[in-house]
């Protein structure tokens, strides 16, 4: 069984906005969510890179201490889009809850906010005569605590797939689930990612030498994808989610298909779990195309992992030149937002999701000089008016893991 | 500690720390309440805190899994005083 899988509801707290209007006007405007990163009081001062893509606005969760009380705050972002797209989705209760909607959701390392507070017991000895690691701590930090508070909250009994794989986290969230509906194991899956505000990720990046140091005193210039004077990833805080559904069912029920997933990969490089590895990216474009039985001509758009470090750009772009040559247009998303870690796939997907169905593409960042070795692709280098009906998302993830989704634009699905 | 002291506090920390609405002493924690195990652990924390002053043991722990209203609650905390007062 082989069954077309479409995007039905989206959702998708970001350094650049929450609702969809403001997410689409700071593209159009070119404006960054990367600011001074916030004190912790305990890493801060060691870390060298000076920037955060800031989740900086309020937002109105209003959930009850019932559900509150085993999450940390990476749940709260996992909730809240999962409601929204539930809510969006028109889903009714009965299919909710009847097992054939699942869950395909992860994060980088389950709830660091928790998970400090626990170093902090270790480290300062703090309250020796109580129990000072509080019961529900495991439920808030283990590193499923985003899917399966998703699952308790809404009552939610299908299948569970907890994705953790660093930067490629979501989109490999969103691949598993798109196999899911499409292998007919479920009808629907609720797919997405959260990271929340984490120093501990700063620090690891900051210590390999691949966080941006050059632009603390201003913010927005950094990262900058593709550029000579790049410097390094910017981390990021936010969730996203989407909910896929069998393509013949959402229409049956005159859901609003907001596009459609075509094609999906994931394959890891076989070794260094650090260093970008031509090889291992190329293949997993090529098994994407594959998978969605299409040419690479066929591909308007490229979203790029474009991390704005030294290396990956570099070797993304030969990856992409070697298997698109220069047609698509190819835009580093993280320009405008940092890199949002376990939750870049999915708020990738879907600010493409946005453009595609605003008919523009928007323009890397901070791209004022492209290094040379970058230069054989086709930059969007400026707000750009275009009809895209496919689009490509690759995310490359520490570990060696590689995935590439391809999406067909809504308004193009029959 | 008096038995009214203790009620009181119980009834506070319900009410302010695990959001009850007007509690009542023979209510029922799980079925009038949403009271489940996770919050039966975290509430034994808040009784060695701020009621007790010392650390439960397991035995004790255990015993409190039988508590099903809020007066069941004031009178194991009056027990286990009671006890580690002998």
């Amino acid at each position: 069984m082989k069954r077309r899988v479409v995007i039905t509801a989206c959702s998708a707290i970001t350094p650049i906005g929450y609702d969809k209007d403001t997410i689409i006007e700071n593209l159009r405007l070119g404006r960054s969510g990367v600011k001074p990163l916030r004190d912790d009081g305990l890493l801060t001062r060691h870390i060298h890179s000076r920037v955060f893509g800031t989740v900086d606005y309020p937002i109105e969760y209003g959930f009850k201490r019932h559900f509150t009380k085993t999450m940390g705050p990476v749940a709260y972002y996992a909730c809240q889009v999962a409601k929204d797209v539930l809510e969006r989705s028109g889903l009714s209760q009965d299919f909710i809850t009847s097992g054939r909607l699942g869950v395909a959701f992860g994060s980088t390392h389950g709830s660091p906010t928790v998970q400090r507070e626990i170093y902090k017991t270790f480290f300062h000895d703090i309250d020796t005569k109580f129990s000072s690691i509080g019961a529900v701590d495991y439920l808030r930090s283990m590193v499923h605590t985003t899917a399966v508070n998703i699952t308790r909250m809404f009552g939610i009994t299908g299948r569970v797939i907890a994705s953790s794989t660093a930067c490629t986290t979501s989109s490999q969230s969103i691949g598993y689930g798109y196999e899911m509906v499409k292998y007919g194991m479920q009808d629907a899956m609720i797919c997405g990612g959260a990271d929340e505000y984490d120093t501990t990720t700063v620090a690891v990046f900051d210590n390999l030498l691949a966080c941006s140091v050059n632009y603390n005193a201003t913010p927005h210039c950094t990262p900058r994808p593709f550029d000579t004077n790049r410097d390094g990833l910017v981390v990021g805080e936010g969730g996203g989610a989407v909910l896929l559904e069998e393509y013949e069912s959402a229409k049956k029920r005159g859901a609003v298909i907001l596009g459609e997933i075509i094609g999906f990969a994931c394959n890891n490089n076989g070794g260094d779990l650090i260093l970008p590895n031509l090889d291992g990216i190329t293949a997993t474009l090529r098994l994407a195309l594959q998978d969605a039985a299409i040419t690479p001509a066929d591909v308007d758009f490229i979203s790029a992992h474009a991390t704005a470090t030294k290396m990956g750009d570099v070797i993304e772009a030969q990856a992409i030149a070697a298997v698109y040559g220069d047609k698509p247009l190819v835009t580093g998303l993280k320009s405008y937002m940092g890199h949002t870690m376990g939750t870049c796939g999915v708020i990738e997907l879907i600010l493409t999701t946005y453009m595609m169905e605003q008919g523009f593409i928007a323009p890397t960042l901070n791209l004022e000089n492209v290094d040379e070795r970058c230069r054989m692709l086709r930059h969007t280098r400026e707000l750009t008016d275009t009809k895209t009906k496919i689009a490509g998302i690759q995310n490359f993830a520490f570990g060696g893991v590689n995935t590439c989704l391809l999406v067909k634009n809504g308004s193009e699905v029959r | 500690m008096t038995k009214d002291d203790i009620q009181n506090k119980i009834l506070a920390i319900l009410t302010e720390d695990f959001e009850f609405e007007k509690p009542g002493l023979d209510d029922n924690l799980r079925d009038d309440h949403g009271f489940d195990s996770i919050d039966a652990i975290e509430l034994l924390g808040k009784i060695e805190l701020t009621i007790l002053g010392f650390s439960l043991t397991r035995d004790e722990k255990e015993k409190a899994m039988g508590i099903r209203t809020i007066n069941d609650i004031v009178a194991y905390i009056e027990d286990i005083k009671q006890s580690r007062n002998k």
